[in-house]
This record gives structure tokens, C-alpha cells and sequence, in this order.
């Protein structure tokens, strides 16, 4: 029973986005932007001198064992439209009680659990999928000429991109249930759009998506360590590149965390959409 | 725990909501199973609150309500798998075809597959909807909404319907498309029906019973025929081409005369069957050399029930009203598209 009304629901807000593209082409949109126009203009590794054919040690030690800023950059920016994406989530949520469709499920007979978790299992996929088109994108780029792209350079393997996955999951996870929980708690979609702002680019910006660690301030090193994008770019990097000296610790232990924060964050929603969503 | 033989019960039922705002004052009242029983009164009269507290969306703040012998405040889990419920506000969705609002609402109630298959079989002609079944609902008319809520409502077989305005802001027609769909739907499938309303025309032919509310109160339950007897039958207003002379006996005398009143310009005259009395009248008159220049006939209608219990004229527009919020909801709608 429990199953078929999860499916039902995640069901409804996959066709949604299926049928009404333009919000997953928007929320694609500023990705594709600073891989096509930023990432291109911003390539620090240009300021280093050039080795002939190989790649000079100064680049890979200040990207952390990537390639060429470019490689370093675009594995960012996957993380980065992972978060991006989860913030829309709750702008739905708003939508949706506007149209009275989170009133018509909130008197079903449905689980709250299910009510928060089939939108969080919709929004995550969704992530995922905007996740793999950035990293196809930075991949073919590399492939046309006058363009930089992604360049992997270390043996990927099937673990290696299962833990690219699950960090994306995590990731995604976290992010879209907390703002599903204030999707719920408040009514506005101005106030909501407020609270994006003020975490959206503060996150990216702290987290080691767009820089390397090793150009960052001592504080904004230590925010960093503790962002979760940092931490699921980073398991990304260590899979792609051969960057394990580069890292304090394995990919497994960031997963582990990542994991941790996602299941935290996860239980606070549901406790918060609980509330947001009992008779008054 | 419920008491007597009501499908829906509630006892000095009472919602304050912060600020002291007073929207329900402690009514009590008894719904029996199988009637279509209205509340009827004006916008912010608390009709919304009340059919809020009994479909477990609010929570009140004094007094008792059962639904088919749950308490509200103990069981909301279980009335949620018993009763239907059709919001003011549309809630279909836009980006599903028709069939798929159905489908999701039968799934959100457990209802099996199978029986979902059955069951939209069923519903979709007796709604009229068969040709538009697999359309997208944001291309639905607005009668055709509302029939396409009132199918997912009753999809999981309730035993209690709710509906919440049904009608508000669709045109006549639709209207009255929505009181023979709720009268089908209750003659086939024995469901009560919870109606609220502010028009009276649609309590008056909808409606077994109806409770008026104003200000948070019932002012008056009764069948709606029971209602308007209390008026006192009909009322004929004779206006004499001149008023000189004294009527009043003579017209008293006359079979089926409940009572006469002069008054400046005419005589006020009660009867069960004004209609009926009209000819006998004119001609009373003619014969005693007084012709009358107009004949009014006044059937009771619920406006002076309401007049009689309320003390005021019924007002079907009035404050900030639930009309104003479907129309700013459309107007949303149509930005979003």
C-alpha cells in the first residue's frame, strides 16, 4: 500500500517536471553558462608557463592533481547544478499550495514520510540527471577545438563511479530536504527565493567548487573543509584525477560523511514537514 | 463514544483562531447518514472552519465533532480514510491528463488498480467526462474541473463527502451541471453529503436539510420547506387603484386567507397557496367596486428565512471573500501557464 502511494506521488512530480521543461532547462542554465563562458575566460592554469606536452607540476599541484583548471573547474560545476537543482524544490512546494494540490495530499490518508519523501526522491533524480548532462557537457568540450574541457586522467572504475553517484546522491539528498521542509513552512515564494539567495552563492563560493583549497584564506579553508559540495566535489576529484596525495583522506571517509549529514538533514525535514503540515 | 444515530456529530464545537478572531461559537448538530445536509450562510460566517475541523485540517478549539463515530481529535487518520473531500479552490492539476488526477487520488486512498480501473470506468460518464478523460486538465472548463474533483472525492467510495462551495465561481450553467452530478452521486452510491454554500437557490433545491450559520452560529436547522413554513406561507401584495376603502374584512373572510394587514398603499395579505387565491382575490375586490391596480405574489424563500432567523438581508458577497481568493487563484493559474 505504502509503495503505491510513494510511487503515485513521485510519479506526479516526475511527470510535472517532464511536462513543464523549462524550469530543468533554467536551473541548467547557469551551469552551462560558467562552463561555456566562465570557465573558459577564468582559466588560472594560464598564468603558469607551459612545460611543452606535459602538464607542469605547479598546475596539478594547485588544482589538486587535475590536469589544467578547466578539468578541476567543470567537476566543481557538477556539484555546483546538484545544489542548484535541489533549490527549486521548494519553490514547488509553494506553487503546489497555491494550487491546492499539498492541501488535497495533506487530508489523504498518506504517510507525512511519503508526502516529504517521494518529492525528495523526484528532486534527487532530477539532480542527478542535471549532474551527468554538466559532466557530458565538460567531457564533449574537451573535444572541440578552441574550447576547454574536462580531461580525465586517472583509470576510472566501476567503484569509482558508483562513489560519484552516491556522494551526488548525498548531496542532493541533504540540500533538497531541507529546502522541501521550508518549501512547507512557508507560504511565500518571495521569502523563499530571499533564503536562496542568501545560501546559493555563499555555499558555492565556500565550498572548493570554483577555487582550490590551497589559494583560500585559513578561514575560508576551514568552511570549506565542512561544505558539503566541497565534499562531494572532492570524492569526484579523487576518482577522476590522481589526487590522493592532494587530500587529507580518502574518498570513503568524505562519502561517510556526506552520507551522515545527508541522513541528518533528512530527519530534520521530515520532522519540520511533520509540523508544517499537522491540523492547526 | 458518538452518541445517537448522526454520521457526523458535533457539540458546542468551537474555533477561535489567534488574535480572538471567533469563527465557530459552539455549534452543535447532527448530520444523519444518507442526506445531503448544507451549511449555508455568508462568506465568513464559518462554513469553511467548520467543514476545516470535521475533515481534520483544523484543529478546534473547544467542543466535539465525530465523523462516522471517529473523534476528530483522536482518530483524524481514520475519518481521513472515510470521507471525500472537494475543496473551494480547485485542485486538480494542470499537467496531468484527467484520468491521472483520478488515478492519483485513487492511489493516495488505497484504492487497488483494479478497482481504480473500475472505478474511473464508472465515474467518468456519470460526470460527463468520458471525452476528455485523457485531455490535460488545464484545458478543462471550469464546470469540468469541478466534476473531474467531485469523481476523484468519491473514487475511494467514501462514506462521507465534503464539499467545499462547489459551485463558487463557476457560471450557471455549471452550477447547475454540479447539483445534478452531487444528486446522482448520492442516489447511486448512498454517500452523505456535507454541503456548504453561501447561495441560496442551491441549498433550497440541493439540500434534505440545511443549517443556516452566521456570525460563527446556527441560526436555524431545518428541512428547507420546514424553514420556509416558519415564514408563515405566501405572501400576496394588493395594491387597490384606490385606497379609500377598508378591504380588510372582506378579504379576511375569504377561504384560504391566512391573515390581512392594511398598510398605506395596499393590503398585505398571507396564504398557503397564494397562487391559487390570486383570481379569487381580483375578483373579491372588483366586486366590491375596488379594482386593484397591481397584484404581487411572494412565494417564502430561504432570503426571508434568512431575514427571519438573522434579523438582517441576506448578503451573497460580502467581506474578504473566499470568491476573491478563487479568482486570485485563477488569476495565478493563468500567469503560471
Amino acid at each position: 500500500m505504502t509503495w503505491r502511494e510513494f510511487r503515485a506521488l513521485t510519479l506526479r512530480e516526475i511527470r510535472h517536471w517532464l511536462r513543464i521543461p523549462t524550469a530543468i532547462i533554467s536551473s541548467f542554465m547557469m551551469p552551462f553558462f560558467y562552463l561555456l563562458l566562465f570557465g573558459q575566460a577564468f582559466n588560472l592554469g594560464k598564468f603558469l608557463p607551459s612545460q611543452g606536452g606535459a602538464t607542469n607540476p605547479l598546475v596539478l599541484a594547485a588544482f589538486s592533481g587535475a590536469p589544467s583548471y578547466y578539468s578541476y573547474f567543470s567537476v566543481g560545476m557538477v556539484g555546483f547544478v546538484v545544489l542548484f537543482s535541489s533549490l527549486f524544490a521548494g519553490a514547488n512546494v509553494i506553487f503546489d499550495r497555491r494550487l491546492g494540490y499539498v492541501k488535497k495530499v495533506a487530508v489523504a490518508p498518506v504517510g507525512r514520510t511519503l508526502i516529504l519523501g517521494s518529492r525528495l526522491v523526484a528532486s534527487v533524480l532530477r539532480g542527478i540527471l542535471l549532474g551527468a548532462v554538466v559532466f557530458l557537457v565538460a567531457l564533449a568540450f574537451a573535444r572541440i577545438p578552441g574550447l576547454d574541457g574536462l580531461t580525465v586522467t586517472a583509470t576510472v572504475t566501476p567503484l569509482g563511479l558508483l562513489e560519484i553517484f552516491l556522494a551526488m546522491v548525498f548531496l542532493s539528498a541533504g540540500f533538497t530536504s531541507v529546502f522541501l521542509a521550508i518549501g512547507f513552512l512557508l507560504e511565500q515564494v518571495d521569502s523563499y527565493f530571499a533564503i536562496i539567495n542568501l545560501i546559493n552563492l555563499p555555499v558555492l563560493f565556500s565550498s572548493d567548487a570554483l577555487a582550490p583549497q590551497s589559494v583560500m584564506p585559513g578561514w575560508l579553508r576551514t568552511i570549506s573543509n565542512g561544505n558539503p559540495v566541497t565534499l562531494a566535489v572532492d570524492v569526484m576529484r579523487e576518482n577522476l584525477f590522481p589526487s590522493a596525495s592532494y587530500y587529507a583522506y580518502g574518498p570513503l571517509v568524505y562519502l561517510g560523511i556526506l552520507f551522515a549529514v545527508a541522513v541528518a538533514l533528512t530527519a530534520l525535514s521530515v520532522a519540520l514537514t511533520r509540523q508544517a503540515l499537522a491540523p492547526r | 463514544m458518538s452518541s445517537e444515530s448522526g454520521i457526523i456529530v458535533t457539540r458546542d464545537l468551537e474555533k477561535v483562531y489567534p488574535g480572538n478572531v471567533r469563527a465557530v461559537e459552539g455549534i452543535s448538530f447532527e448530520v444523519r447518514p444518507g442526506e445531503i445536509f448544507g451549511f449555508l450562510g455568508p462568506n465568513g460566517a464559518g462554513k469553511s472552519t467548520t467543514i476545516g475541523i470535521l475533515t481534520t485540517m483544523l484543529r478546534p478549539t473547544g467542543g466535539e465533532a465525530w465523523v462516522d463515530g471517529l473523534s476528530v481529535g483522536e482518530d483524524p487518520e481514520g475519518i481521513r480514510r472515510r470521507i471525500g473531500l472537494v475543496f473551494q479552490e480547485s485542485t486538480a492539476d494542470d499537467e496531468l491528463t484527467g484520468r491521472e488526477n483520478l488515478e492519483l487520488s485513487a492511489a493516495l486512498y488505497g484504492v487497488s488498480p483494479a478497482e481504480t480501473r473500475t472505478r474511473i470506468a464508472e465515474l467518468l460518464p456519470q460526470l460527463s467526462l468520458e471525452g476528455a478523460a485523457d485531455r490535460m486538465v488545464k484545458t478543462y472548463s471550469g464546470g469540468m474541473r469541478r466534476r473531474l474533483e467531485l469523481a476523484a472525492g468519491i473514487i475511494h467510495k467514501p462514506r462521507i463527502l465534503f464539499l467545499d462551495e462547489p459551485t463558487l465561481g463557476l457560471d450557471p450553467q455549471g452550477r447547475t451541471g454540479i447539483g445534478e452530478a452531487i444528486r446522482d452521486l448520492r442516489h447511486r452510491f448512498g454517500v452523505t453529503v456535507f454541503i456548504t454554500t453561501h447561495y441560496l437557490d442551491e441549498a433550497d433545491a440541493l439540500c434534505d436539510r440545511i443549517a443556516i450559520i452566521d456570525h460563527g452560529k446556527i441560526q436555524a436547522l431545518g428541512t428547507p420547506s420546514e424553514l420556509k413554513d416558519r415564514i408563515g406561507g405566501d405572501v400576496l401584495t394588493l395594491v387597490p387603484q384606490d385606497g379609500s376603502r377598508d378591504l380588510t374584512e372582506v378579504l379576511a373572510k375569504v377561504p384560504g386567507v391566512l391573515s390581512v394587514r392594511r398598510h398605506e398603499t395596499g393590503y398585505r395579505v398571507k396564504a398557503a397557496k397564494g397562487e391559487a387565491l390570486v383570481p379569487t382575490l381580483v375578483q373579491t375586490c372588483f366586486s366590491q367596486g375596488v379594482p386593484l391596480a397591481t397584484v404581487a405574489l411572494k412565494k417564502p424563500s430561504l432570503d426571508e428565512v434568512f431575514l427571519e432567523f438573522t434579523g438582517r438581508a441576506y448578503r451573497e458577497e460580502e467581506g474578504p471573500s473566499a470568491t476573491d481568493a478563487a479568482l486570485r487563484m485563477n488569476q495565478f493559474r493563468g500567469r503560471r501557464r
